[in-house]
């Protein structure tokens, strides 16, 4: 017995070698292509670095300091928080509505589902593309419409008041059917058995929602909650195509400004302390997610 | 009395009911009109000849349809090029994403050795820390490697990817071990147990991972945008963004372009989009 104890226990550890090999490549990758930049993200955003002549100076808190009075990036905070907000309420509220209408078996079902999705695998930046030919103020479709309905035509993107606006509205077309799939699955993991009982106890239809439904379903409602907010944290394709952040900063965010310095003003250092910035947000909402999360135990 | 009561109630209720539904299939239906239109509106306007275009009240049908902006849009940009650097790009990145997720999931689930804990941990914090945060220092480094503007260069952080090492270790280590052990017995090697055992058994959730990392590859801009700036490799989604000229917008011929660049991945989804929304729904997954 002891011998065989023995032999698997040197078997099992004669597997390491298999064990660091099949990782490796994971670990060489992730490594080198995201670990390391990551942190030297954090390193650079107390340098200014120029990249042609690879010199690298030590600037100390400087980068941080000048963030606080760059008026474009608090902007892009405060736009970036104003789009999270109503991605997160408005897209994941009408998506677990039109979930919650899908749940029984209705025949088209499978037809509404598969059009809802259209926007959501489609590339943000072609649909973007689209979408800014119906904001066009002069031949947009959208101008054409209130036209014809006899209603203020307004400048969508190319106004300082709707540019944002015009980016949310494009952004819950995009990310609803996303939305909408995830809470139906959650919807069809809530046993019939629940409602039925609800049934013969007299609930009407808003109670079983808000009795049943609602509860059972929020660890599906946190889910939609933190992924929208995350995206919402990173978007850039959609305001790169349809505003590039105008007009006069009206709609940028801090993914752009994070392009912009580094990649138009050459600011790679400066660009590097507004990354680390990002990514103490979505770490922020990651350890809020993980914490929950646990206590639901999702 | 009592039996037309029921029937009352019940003939009340399927009332409540039919209208209710009427009012559903309303909603759905005026959201499902919403979701296509943009699409439909490309469609049109890239058929449309160029005067129908300006005209008031908006023509809704494209009378007569005209090839011309197809024609104009192929001449301005090499749309199969985009195509095959797309393509390209997501081949590589899905399979070598799919390979070695395969391997490193395996070896999560099935052996134990030190670190592991602290390894799987390391993978998983690299979704903490997206491309649109190391963007920056990423670029620096490709410029010391000499990778900018390189297809190197745009594949460098695609080669693997966190969740698949994730859901191929969720999947694996549901798996029966014996089936483990009986293939050692027989003497077969630990690689040949995770290409001829192990991955036709998981062959659905591959087949899962690899349709969602190739739409995300596919509509990948952010990273490309940055890397690239020869014309020549540009992919879809990067000569879709250059392909307005910004000082004389020509609608005709960039809705003939978008179309070009959507509606073959939009009429594969609408075959495979059971699939697809299957897929999603339950890894949860995007992008």
């Amino acid at each position: 017995m002891q011998m065989i104890d023995g032999f698997l226990f040197k078997a099992k550890k004669n597997r390491w070698h298999y064990a660091y090999l099949f990782i490796a490549p994971v670990l060489i990758f992730f490594g080198l292509f995201r670990v390391y930049p990551a942190v030297e993200t954090l390193i650079f955003s107390f340098f200014k670095v120029e990249i042609v002549a690879r010199r690298y100076q030590w600037v100390g808190l400087k980068n941080f300091s000048l963030l606080l009075r760059d008026d474009s990036f608090i902007r892009a905070i405060s736009n970036t928080f104003v789009y999270a907000i109503y991605i997160v309420t408005i897209s994941a509220f009408l998506g677990l509505i039109l979930a919650a209408m899908f749940n029984s078996n209705m025949k088209l079902g499978s037809l509404f589902k598969a059009v809802y999705f259209v926007p959501f695998i489609t590339s943000t930046v072609a649909a973007a593309v689209v979408w800014g030919y119906l904001y066009d103020p002069k031949f947009g479709l959208f101008n054409m419409i209130l036209k014809l309905l006899n209603l203020p035509q307004r400048g969508w993107i190319s106004s300082y008041k709707d540019a944002l606006g015009s980016i949310i509205v494009f952004s819950i077309w995009k990310t609803l059917g996303y939305n909408m799939i995830i809470f139906i699955t959650g919807l069809q993991n809530i046993p019939e058995t629940y409602y039925e009982a609800a049934v013969i106890d007299g609930a009407g239809p808003l109670t079983r929602f808000f009795r049943i439904t609602i509860p059972l379903i929020s660890p599906t409602i946190f889910f939609v909650v933190i992924y929208n907010t995350i995206l919402s944290l990173k978007v850039f394709d959609q305001v790169f195509v349809l505003t590039a952040g105008g007009p006069a900063e009206a709609s940028t965010v801090v993914v752009l400004q994070i392009y912009n310095q580094a990649f138009l003003n050459y600011r790679f250092g400066y660009a590097s302390s507004m990354a680390f910035v990002l990514f103490f947000m979505i770490m922020i909402i990651t350890i809020l997610q993980y914490s929950l999360s646990r206590k639901w135990a999702v | 009395m009592g039996g037309i009561g029921i029937m009352k109630s019940t003939l009340f209720q399927q009332g409540i009911k039919i209208t209710g539904n009427t009012f559903v299939y309303f909603l759905l239906t005026l959201f499902g009109i919403l979701m296509i239109l943009p699409f439909y509106w490309m469609i049109v306007t890239s058929f449309q000849i160029p005067e129908n275009l300006i005209t008031f009240p908006p023509k809704w049908w494209p009378q007569p349809p005209t090839a011309e902006h197809y024609r104009n849009a192929i001449k301005k940009a090499p749309f199969l090029l985009y195509y095959r650097n797309s393509l390209f790009i997501a081949a590589i990145s899905v399979s070598s994403s799919i390979f070695f997720g395969l391997f490193a999931g395996y070896a999560f689930a099935v052996y134990h050795f030190p670190l592991q804990g602290f390894f799987f941990i390391l993978i998983l914090s690299t979704l903490m820390v997206p491309i649109q945060v190391t963007s920056v220092s990423l670029y620096i480094l490709m410029a010391r490697f000499g990778w900018i503007d390189t297809f190197a260069g745009i594949l460098a952080p695609n080669f693997a990817s966190a969740f698949a090492v994730f859901f191929m270790r969720q999947t694996i280590i549901s798996m029966p071990v014996d089936l483990i052990d009986a293939a050692r017995i027989d003497g077969a090697g630990e690689i040949r147990i995770v290409i001829n055992i192990i991955s036709p058994l998981v062959k659905s959730v591959i087949a899962t991972m690899a349709l969602i990392l190739f739409i995300d590859s596919w509509n990948d801009f952010l990273w490309p945008v940055i890397i690239i700036n020869s014309k020549y490799l540009r992919t879809i989604p990067v000569g879709i963004a250059f392909f307005k000229d910004p000082y004389h917008i020509n609608f005709g011929p960039l809705m003939a372009a978008t179309s070009i660049a959507t509606m073959p991945m939009i009429i594969i989804y609408l075959f495979l989009q059971r699939f697809v929304i299957k897929g999603i729904a339950t890894t949860g997954l995007k992008f």
